[in-house]
């Protein structure tokens, strides 16, 4: 049975754009054009993915409003915003309610279907693996353990909570140990069609900070000013 | 110099203190008006009493019959003047009360030496219906009365002679027992036995000896002369105690021997009845017959002393006053002072100016003083008839009062004056200072609303506000100028935030509908327009996402953490990595092998050497290098970036690193602007500052960033390597 992604989008034009992209892809799309339609379709049926775009016509906050409702319910279930809204705190708060990924408008319609398809096949992975600690589709860099499938990453056996799009980032950089990684690869990697030096370093920023949390020494991850960044775990 | 030239006019406190000096003139003024009107009163007291002299000598003009009731023309009578007296006279031999330098106009009788014995001075004076007499007898022996004898003729003794009232001759003899009071007896026809045996009380009087005879004064009623005041006198010398026979009598009477008299000159009765009626407070009537001598007196010239009712305070404001009068008056009106001490002095000589210039024919006033409080003004007018002046009359008026009006006018002008320009000036002192302040502090505001980049840092003022005064409409005015730039200095600077959100929607719309179109419609997917159209969509969504990066970057400086790290590392590896990625550029580093510690975000730095380095890139000569260069200078790193290429103009080095100016030119769609902007704001963040300079030789530009040294007590970055490690690139840490 295919999947059900459910669409929040208030602009009628971007809603069918996406309804059509997604349908094309294989996945039954229900669409919503306000926080009321979309929280009574989830009463009725709870979809596999979410995609929601936080201003919803005159609600500025619609977006995380729906966001918390429908993680109430169904805590493992994954969330995309998908926004114009592209401030860092819009972007931090939205990770925080337990969002999977933030993506800035405007939007490259086959990424949006990759990241859908990835998004609930690491949801499958997650779901089948539930107990066992280490995947076996991990990935092991020194005390950087990436399991490409379930979007998930730990360093020292710590957890790290990345979102899709900082795994992602993490992945190419961590790709080949020691070698510098240039701003265009890591822009690739974002899978978003407008990004910036600057969008970059945020990320990074917030992926190094994630790893000082478990790890206060943590240096792996060393700018290359003008070029990239390069992942050097021996220090 | 540099002073001179930075003053460009007194400050506000300055000038109104100097336009409250102005109000000295209300002292100057005022004492100048006082001391004129002091002037114009006594003129017009002067004209007054010239007009008053003038009609009193009327009632007498033409009336020579008054003035010749005296026979001055006889030969047979020698005029006895009696000078009328001012002050009350002791009956003591002494002539001192008399009043000053009247002994001088004391007559002379006996020989011509007037040192022989038997000679004497006579002087009569008048006061109050008594007739007193001083004689000065010349007796080197002198023989007192005794007491033995029952005659009074056999001793020295003065004999009075007179028509009494009824006609008859009147013998009056004064005799002398020992020094001390005198015995007057009333005689017979032979000047031997006294008429009755009691002394007559109406005469009464006081003999001292001197060293040459004695002095005797006495005084008699001048109701005992009757009116036509026939009067006699003589000096009856006898020189042996022994025989006591009469040597010799020395007397005023005509020596022939005749039955005349001396006639004594008073005032005339009939005159005086004229004048007594004109007489009036603070004023005397004289009038002088030609010879000078007073004819008629009525009233006083004395005013009666001022009440003193002034306190402490003004007893000491008034001592101070008189002290500082001559000096005040020297510097308001640029004439000496004369005190009255000097007029006292010219008194007499005024006095005798006056009446000299009368009997001349010409009317006169003066001011003359009596004493230093007293000041009188004197003036007299001829009396004339038939062309001949007959006499003068002299008008007397004291002046005290209008003197001591002037004087309290002036002490409470000045006082007022002083005091009233004392409090102004507090008050405008205070009121400058208060103005200066406030003007100072809404400036000191207003002016630290906007910073140096045209910025508001405030949107309202809060000083003066409330003041209702001209001051209070600036501060409002300049406070609503502030909101409403604020106004639209918010919308600025949320336009572009604003105008990325309303364009990414349709922005989005048109992306995703360009993708479906492709999908829809395969055989279009290779279609140049296809790809021209993603094209623009993305340069639209670059364009706004820059501005929108732009106008957010000082909200997101302020959230960035600050390490300290090693700018000469950071920038080494920086212009490696652009070899790597400016493959058609050549990149030369200069800088010192010392680390650089600076506390900075270092892909903030990153950053702007991003927006530099592109600026050199853009702007360089093909194939000339670009420069890169640290220089440290005490506290201080700079870092400069040169290329060669076209200058820049005069004016844009001011204005280049502001928001949305670009000098580049039409050609380049893709720049607003916004590069060294963000260069500038992130130097600000970081407590630098940023410059664009011409190179000395005009061949190209170089942008300076000066930012501050990291204190050595800083903790330089230990947490993580992100000072690249690898290649040539070795980790930095301070030395422990």
């Amino acid at each position: 049975m295919a999947k059900t992604i459910a669409i929040v989008e208030d602009d009628p034009d971007q809603r069918a754009n996406y309804a059509d992209a997604i349908t094309k892809k294989g996945y039954q799309v229900s669409a919503y054009g306000s926080r009321e339609e979309a929280l009574a379709g989830f009463n009725e049926a709870l979809p596999d993915l979410v995609i929601l775009d936080i201003i919803l016509g005159e609600e500025v906050d619609a977006g995380f409003q729906l966001c918390r409702d429908v993680l109430a319910r169904a805590p493992s279930l994954p969330v995309i915003f998908l926004t114009e809204r592209i401030n860092e705190i819009d972007k931090i708060s939205g990770l925080r309610l337990g969002a999977w990924d933030y993506l800035p408008k405007p939007i490259s319609l086959d990424y949006l279907a990759e990241r859908i398809s990835s998004l609930l096949r690491i949801n499958e992975v997650r779901a089948e693996q539930d107990g066992a600690r280490v995947s076996p589709t991990a990935k092991r860099i020194g005390e950087l353990m990436l399991d490409q499938d379930a979007l998930l990453a730990s360093w020292k056996s710590h957890r790290i909570d990345l979102s899709g799009t900082e795994f992602r980032m993490l992945a190419k950089l961590v790709r080949v140990p020691g070698h510098a990684v240039s701003y265009e690869t890591l822009m690739n990697a974002t899978m978003q069609s407008l990004v910036t030096n600057n969008t970059i370093n945020t990320h990074m920023r917030n992926i190094r900070k994630k790893f000082e949390k478990v790890d206060k020494d943590f240096a792996a991850i060393k700018s290359e000013y003008g070029y990239g960044y390069r992942w050097s775990a021996e220090s | 110099m540099k002073l001179f030239r930075r003053f460009r006019g007194p400050r506000l406190g300055t000038k109104i203190m100097l336009l409250g000096l102005t109000l000295l003139m209300v002292p100057w003024f005022s004492y100048r008006q006082l001391v004129e009107m002091e002037r114009l009163l006594i003129q017009g007291q002067s004209n007054a009493q010239l007009l008053t002299a003038k009609g009193i000598s009327t009632l007498f003009n033409g009336r020579e019959d008054l003035f010749n009731d005296l026979p001055v023309t006889i030969e047979d009578f020698e005029s006895l003047y009696a000078h009328p007296l001012q002050n009350a006279v002791r009956l003591d031999g002494r002539v001192e009360d008399w009043g000053e330098g009247i002994i001088e106009r004391a007559l002379s009788f006996g020989s011509d030496s007037g040192a022989q014995d038997g000679d004497f001075q006579l002087l009569l004076g008048e006061r109050a219906g008594q007739l007193y007499v001083y004689m000065n007898v010349i007796d080197r022996a002198l023989v007192y009365r005794s007491t033995e004898h029952l005659r009074l003729d056999n001793a020295d003794h003065v004999r009075l002679r007179y028509i009494r009232t009824d006609g008859e001759d009147g013998r009056v003899s004064l005799t002398l027992s020992e020094p001390g009071v005198i015995t007057a007896y009333e005689m017979d026809e032979d000047w031997r036995f006294a008429e009755v045996g009691v002394p007559s009380n109406a005469v009464q009087g006081f003999m001292e000896p001197t060293e040459q005879g004695f002095s005797l004064e006495f005084r008699m009623p001048l109701s005992m002369l009757g009116s036509s005041r026939y009067f006699g006198l003589a000096f009856v010398d006898v020189d042996d105690p022994a025989t006591r026979s009469i040597r010799r009598i020395t007397q005023t009477l005509p020596t022939a021997g005749k039955e005349s008299f001396n006639l004594v000159i008073l005032r005339s009765p009939a005159v005086l009845n004229i004048i007594q009626g004109l007489g009036y407070s603070g004023a005397r009537i004289l009038v002088i017959d030609p010879q000078k001598r007073v004819r008629a007196e009525t009233g006083s010239n004395t005013a009666p002393p001022p009440v003193d009712d002034s306190s402490a305070t003004m007893e000491l404001v008034q001592k101070w006053f008189t002290a500082m009068r001559p000096r005040v008056h020297k510097l308001i009106t640029g004439e000496p002072w004369e005190p009255r001490r000097s007029l006292t002095r010219n008194a007499e000589a005024t006095a005798e100016a006056v009446i000299s210039s009368s009997l001349r024919g010409d009317p006169l006033a003066l001011r003359r003083s009596l004493s230093a409080q007293q000041e009188v003004i004197m003036a007299a007018h001829p009396i004339v008839s038939r062309d001949k002046v007959i006499g003068t009359v002299v008008l007397e008026q004291n002046i005290n009062e209008i003197l001591s009006f002037q004087r309290a006018a002036l002490e409470q002008v000045i006082l007022v004056s002083i005091v009233s320009l004392f409090a102004v000036f507090i008050a405008l002192l205070a009121f400058a200072a208060r103005l200066a302040w406030r003007i100072r502090s809404l400036r000191r505001e207003a002016s630290g609303a906007i910073d140096e980049y045209g910025r508001l840092r405030i949107h309202e003022l809060q000083s003066e506000m409330k003041a209702g005064d001209e001051i209070g409409d600036l501060a409002r005015s300049v406070s609503n100028m502030l909101s409403k730039l604020h106004q639209h200095n918010n919308f600025l600077e949320s336009m572009p935030r604003t105008l990325r959100h309303e364009i990414n929607n349709p922005l989005n719309t048109l992306s995703t509908s360009l993708q479906n179109l492709a999908e829809e419609n395969p055989e279009i997917r290779d279609s140049k327009y296809l790809e021209s159209a993603k094209r623009g969509v993305m340069r639209i969504g670059i364009i706004v996402q820059n501005l929108a990066d732009a106008a957010n970057l000082e909200e997101s400086l302020e959230a960035e953490e600050l390490e300290v790290i090693d700018i000469a590392k950071l920038l080494e590896n920086y212009v490696a990595n652009c070899r790597i990625t400016h493959k058609n550029c050549e990149f030369i580093y200069r800088g010192p092998d010392a680390p650089v510690y600076a506390n900075v975000s270092d892909y903030r730095i990153e950053q702007l050497l991003d927006k530099i380095i592109d600026n050199a890139i853009d702007f360089h000569r093909t194939n000339s290098p670009i420069k890169v260069q640290l220089d440290v200078y005490r506290d201080q790193l700079q870092i400069t970036v040169a290329n060669r290429g076209p200058t820049l103009p005069e004016k844009a080095e001011k204005s280049l690193f502001d928001s949305m100016v670009s000098h580049r030119g039409p050609q380049n769609r893709l720049h607003f602007g916004l590069g060294l902007y963000v260069v500038r704001v992130i130097a600000d963040h970081h407590g630098g500052f940023v410059r664009a300079v011409n190179l000395a030789d005009g061949s190209g530009v170089a942008i300076m960033v000066q930012l501050p040294m990291a204190q050595p007590g800083e903790d330089p970055a230990t947490t993580n390597g992100r000072d690249a490690t690898v290649g040539a690139i070795s980790r930095s840490r301070l030395p422990p």
